[in-house]
Order: structure tokens, then sequence, then C-alpha cells
């Protein structure tokens, strides 16, 4: 009977989207229009160049939401999504030269073609590699984008050679789009209503599926489904999402060459997801605009920013497998109170922190130490000149250089090795 | 027997085959199921009575031989289109969507039926009718209490429920049943018998188990399968009396 009461209310009473938790949805809509307020004032304060790196920020974390479509939502982890990237920038390019902003066709809509030409190439590759699931996909994804990488360069008339391909942003709409100001307002209008069409997809049946692909495809053709043409819809759309981010940094940057299907940008939007967490939808995109970010600030004071980001994704990995937007369920997941866990959160940030700083300092030291221009200062005999690091001077001889960055990690690994022993005795202790 | 001869067939294999490079598996089985029938297959490990579901189901094409649903030939078709002309069945091994809800893992199966596989313009929960029949499935294989529940958390014999569940969901004519009592306790047992006699009603229903219990108070007939053919079908009764039946399997099965 209790059973029988439950299946009459629950219908109208139940959340309708059950695989999501339920939990603080409304708090969800004021942090994002919080946050959509902060992006729309930012240029406001923000000097020039921070508002060019905001524009990268921005396309980076589209890029990244759509590649998660693929990947976070459907499973299928591809390896060359810098292909759909690169050609939806050469096509933005073109349409950029053929039309020139005018007629039906000003150059706020020339994004158009990013997406046009990142659908087309996605339904390509799309179509061979999703034949194939796991490693096998994974492995068609990154050929087909080296194969592209390896043709570019020879197709002169299409990729434009070393010196690529330039063009202009014409005015439209009574903008000039001439000032940064400008490329940024038309870039977060297209990075927000494409993240809007992403999330809506979520919630559409073809993105219910998609999950059930991620989950277990096999079990999906006995329900009739047919794998491959769903595979191809979610490749298309993914795809086709990257290709509008290759077409914006297309017109902010008015010029590309073939190094946009490098196999580092097809490594960076993996590296990003998975840091940011490809579980949840805006893991991906806060992933890449916090690297995006970091990229931007570091790599003015570092040679290393490679080596860092990579360190960074090891540790993710390793410590935080599900990313930066895992600490968000985390939080809502643990049943201490706020004051708790905020003291945790501090005591693992401060042991990160010393952790960080003493393997950047190593990094530095030995970067500056196996420098050229360090290694001809040296004279057989002598001891080791100081090098400046830090503003101050180190001999790279003496116990205190090397025994500094050593505390650091040191105490740094062990606030974080007794953080987490308390918290696992804490959650021990409430268990019993 | 005339009887059965009247009622229409609901799914039929005629001389099917089925070898992996040399090793001839299945050596021409002939079977029938009639509509409304409740039919199991029996027969020792490693007579094939699994294959014959792939073989049913599209998992597999045979070698050689016709298999219909109906009037249709099935045979060689891909899964999702044996799906589509009211075939569907449920694995020996639990094969859910692990990390979705159970909600969500009936509702994949249930949004199938209105053709929604490339909608991408509405949202599900727009479908009045996709919830209705989704929650009407909750209730019938009596998982409602735990909608929200990961599938992969809910305990093994919830796990089966929720397979039989989106085996149903396609609303099939003929239900293949691979093993759905394996591992189960005796009253996780009793519960999933009367569970499949209220499913069945209204579709045919073909089983593979070994619970004999099961097997002959659920089914109004058995097939036998030994090496790969089908040695013997008939009622429960006779079934249980004939003599090459028992050395084959149900003697052994004692003796053991």
């Amino acid at each position: 009977m209790t059973t029988m009461n439950n299946s009459l209310d629950k219908p109208v009473a139940a959340p309708v989207l059950a695989a999501k938790p339920a939990g603080a949805p409304m708090l969800a809509k004021i942090l994002l229009a919080a946050l959509l307020l902060l992006l729309l004032a930012m240029p406001g304060f923000l000097s020039t160049s921070l508002v060019n790196a905001a524009i990268q920020m921005l396309i980076m974390a589209l890029f990244a939401s759509a590649f998660n479509v693929l990947a976070g939502q459907g499973g299928m982890l591809s390896f060359g999504h810098a292909a759909y990237f690169g050609i939806g920038a050469f096509a933005t390019l073109h349409a950029m030269n053929a039309v020139s902003g005018q007629g039906l066709l000003p150059t706020p809509l020339l994004p158009v073609f990013g997406a046009i030409g990142g659908a087309i190439t996605g339904l390509v590759a799309g179509w061979f590699s999703s034949k194939r699931s796991g490693v096998y996909f994974s492995m068609i994804t990154l050929a087909l984008a080296e194969l592209l990488h390896a043709l570019a360069p020879h197709l002169k008339s299409v990729f434009g050679g070393e010196s690529g391909v330039p063009s202009m942003r014409m005015p439209a709409w009574g903008f000039t789009f001439g000032t940064p100001v400008e490329v940024y307002y038309l870039t977060l209008a297209w990075v927000v209503a494409s993240l809007a069409l992403l999330f809506f997809f979520t919630r559409t049946p073809l993105g219910r599926l998609t999950l059930g692909l991620r989950e277990n495809a096999h079990r999906l053709k006995f329900l009739g489904y047919n794998v491959h043409m769903a595979r191809v819809m979610v490749f298309v759309i993914s795809a086709t999402f990257t290709g509008i981010a290759g077409g914006l940094l297309a017109m902010s940057n008015e010029a590309a060459n073939y190094s946009v299907f490098e196999v580092r940008l097809s490594s960076e939007v993996v590296l990003n997801s998975y840091i940011g967490g490809v579980g949840v939808f805006f893991g991906p995109a806060l992933g890449a605009a916090v690297m995006t970010f970091f990229g931007y600030a570091v790599s003015d004071l570092t040679r290393s920013w490679l080596l860092y980001q990579g360190i960074i994704f090891v540790a993710v990995m390793m410590f935080m497998p599900n990313g930066l937007s895992g600490i968000v369920a985390w939080w809502r997941a643990s049943k201490f109170t706020g004051a708790t866990k905020l003291g945790y959160v501090l005591a693992w940030s401060v042991g990160t922190l010393l952790c960080a700083a003493g393997v950047v300092f190593i990094v530095e030291l030995l970067q500056r130490m196996l420098s050229d221009d360090y290694q001809f200062q040296l004279v057989q005999g002598q001891p080791w000149p100081a090098l400046n690091l830090f503003g101050q001077a180190w001999l790279p001889g003496a116990v205190v250089t090397w025994l500094l960055p050593v505390a650091l990690l040191a105490i740094g690994g062990v606030v974080l090795k007794l953080t987490s022993a308390r918290w696992q005795a804490l959650n021990d202790g409430e268990a019993q | 027997m005339s009887m059965q001869n009247t009622k229409p067939v609901a799914l039929s294999l005629r001389d099917v085959h089925k070898s992996f490079g040399e090793a001839h598996i299945i050596r021409g089985v002939n079977l029938e199921l009639t509509e409304g029938e409740r039919h199991a297959i029996i027969g020792p490990n490693g007579a094939g009575k699994s294959t014959v579901f792939h073989l049913i189901s599209g998992q597999f094409k045979p070698s050689s031989g016709e298999i219909k649903l109906g009037q249709q030939v099935i045979s060689g078709l891909a899964p999702e289109k044996i799906n589509h002309l009211g075939l569907a069945r449920s694995f020996q091994i639990t094969n859910i969507f692990p990390k979705l809800s159970v909600y969500e893992n009936l509702r994949l199966g249930v949004m199938q039926r209105f053709g929604l596989q490339f909608n991408l313009w509405r949202p599900i929960a727009g479908f009045a009718k996709v919830r209705e029949l989704t929650e009407q499935l909750l209730e019938q294989v009596r998982l409602t209490r735990h909608r929200d529940t990961l599938g992969g958390e809910l305990s093994y014999s919830e796990q089966r429920s929720l397979e039989i569940g989106m085996t149903l969901a396609s609303d099939p004519k003929v239900i293949l049943l691979d093993e759905p009592m394996a591992g189960m306790s005796r009253e996780e047992t009793d519960y999933t018998a009367e569970l499949l006699r209220e499913l069945s009603v209204g579709r045919s229903l073909m089983i593979v188990e070994h619970d004999m219990d099961v097997v002959f108070s659920l089914c109004d007939r058995i097939s036998v399968l030994v090496y790969g053919q089908v040695i013997a079908t008939d009622t429960p009764e006779n079934i249980r009396n004939n003599k090459q039946v028992q050395e084959a399997y149900l003697g052994t099965e004692v003796a053991a």
C-alpha cells in the first residue's frame, strides 16, 4: 500500500532529472549569475593584456567543454581534438576573407563557419573512429589529427604555409572590433551561448543517451539503439563546438597557421579537462580557465611552464582524480560542518603550497644551473658561482641552497600526511 | 500436442548452426516458441544455451539456418534491428548502466520506444509519456523506492530485477532471459519467479535457467539442449519422465 501511494504522488513531486543529485540548485544559479555579471564587468577594470588573457581563457573553456561532451559524457577519449579546433579556425579565417563582414554574414556571425567546418570534419573523423571504442578509438583520433598536422604544411593554398592565413575583423553592427574589449564581448557572447546550448544538450534524449554510451554501449544495442550512429552524432556535436572555439581564436588573433594542428593543443585540452574534472559540466571549463590563466601569468616568469603543467596534472590525477570540481562534490557529500571542512581545506592548501614552493625552487634552480649562459661561466677547478633566484644569490655548492627546498617539501609533506590521517580518523570515528 | 500447433509461432529456429573456427558449438538447433508461451531451455554447462540466445538476439550471426520472429527472418540482423522488431533479452552477467540511477537505466530503455535516439531539441523531462511509462516500469519491477540509487549500488538481486525491467522497457513481444535467478537465494528466487509470472503475461518468454524448481513450475514447455542440439521439447511432466533426458542431463545433475 505504501508503495502504491509513493507511486501515485512521485511523478508529480519527483525531480525530473533523477541522475543529478538534488542539492542547492538555487545556490548554483546565483553563483552562475554572479559569475556572468563579473565576466560582463571585467573589461572595466582589467588591463589590455589581462583582457587578452581573458579572451584566451574563454576560448579554452569552450574548447574543453566541447571536448568533454565526447570524453567525459560519452566516454570517448579523443587525442586529436586540435584537428577540429584548427579546421574551425581556418574555416572562419577564409570566411572572414571571403565575405569581409559584408551582407548577410557580418563579422560577429562568422564563427558559424568554424562550427560548420568542425561539424563536417567531425562527421568524417567520427564516422571512422567511432567504429571502434576504448584505446582503438583514441588511437584513430590521434592518427587522423596527426594526418592533418602532417598534411597542413603542404596545402599552402588552404593553410597558408608557414606564414599562415591572415585576415581582418571588419566593422559591423556599429562596432569596429578593433579593440580587445570588443573582441572580448564578442567572444563572451559566443562562449556563453555555446555553453548554454551544451548544457541544454545534456538534458535532451540524445544527451542522456550519451551517458549510456559511456556506461555500457553494448547494452544499448540490445535496448534498440544504433550505437555507431549515436557515437557519430555525439562526435559531431563535440567537433562543432570545438570548431566554434577555433573560430573565436582565429577572430581574436586575425590569423592562424598550421601550428594549431599540433598535438600539443590536443593534449592540452585533455589535461585541462581532467584537471578541472570531467564528471561535472563546468569542470573542464574551470580547468581550462585556471590553467590558461596560470600559463599566461607564469610563462613570462619561467621557461618551465610545460613541466609545471605536467606536474599539476600528475598531482591532480593522483590525489584528486575527480579534478578541481571534485572538491565541490566532496564538500557536498561530506556530513561535517562547514567550519570543520574549511579547516581541512586550509590545512591541505598550506601543505600543497609548501610542497609547490619546494618543487618550484628545485626546478628553477636546476633550470638555471643547466642553462647555457650559466654553464659558460664555469671555470675548471673553481666552485660554481652564485646564481640569482627570487631576488637572492644562491651558491649551488652551499648546503642551505638545497636544504631550503627539501625542508619546504618535507614540511609540506608532513602537513598533508597529518591532515589526511586526521581526516581519515574523523571519518572512521563517524562510521562506528 | 495438437493444440500447440494451432497457436501462432512467436519465434522459431530452423536447423541453426554456429561454428567458432573449428569448434562447432551449435549443431542444428530447431526450436519453436508459440505466442504467450513460457518456454525454458535447460541443459548441462557448455551445451550452448547462452550461444543460442546470442544468435537469436543478434550478438552473433548464425553460420547457417534460419531464425524467424513471427514471420520475419531475423538471423544475421543487428541487435538494435531485432529489438525494434519486438524481441528483447537480458544477460547472464548483470548488464546495466552502473553509474546511472535506476530511473535513468529504465528511462533509456523506455525512451527508445518513442524513437528519441537523435532528439536534441527538447528536454527529456518534457516527454510526459516517457516519464509515466518509466514510473510504471519502476513499480512493476518493485524498484520505486530505489529510483535515485545508482544501478551499481543496488543489491545483487535488485540488479537482476533492474535487468529484467530494462529488458521489458522496449515493450517486446518476445523476451529472452538468460539465467535471471543465477546466484540468488531461495527467497530471492521465489520473488523473481513471481515477478516473471506477472511480467510475462501477454508476451512470449524464453528462459535459460538452472533452477529446476523454477523451470518446472513456471514454464509451459521445456527444451533440452545437449552438445548444441535440442534432444527433446515437451511439457515439464513429459520431460521429467523422458529416459533420454534423464540420461543426458537430469540424471547426471541429480547424481552430482
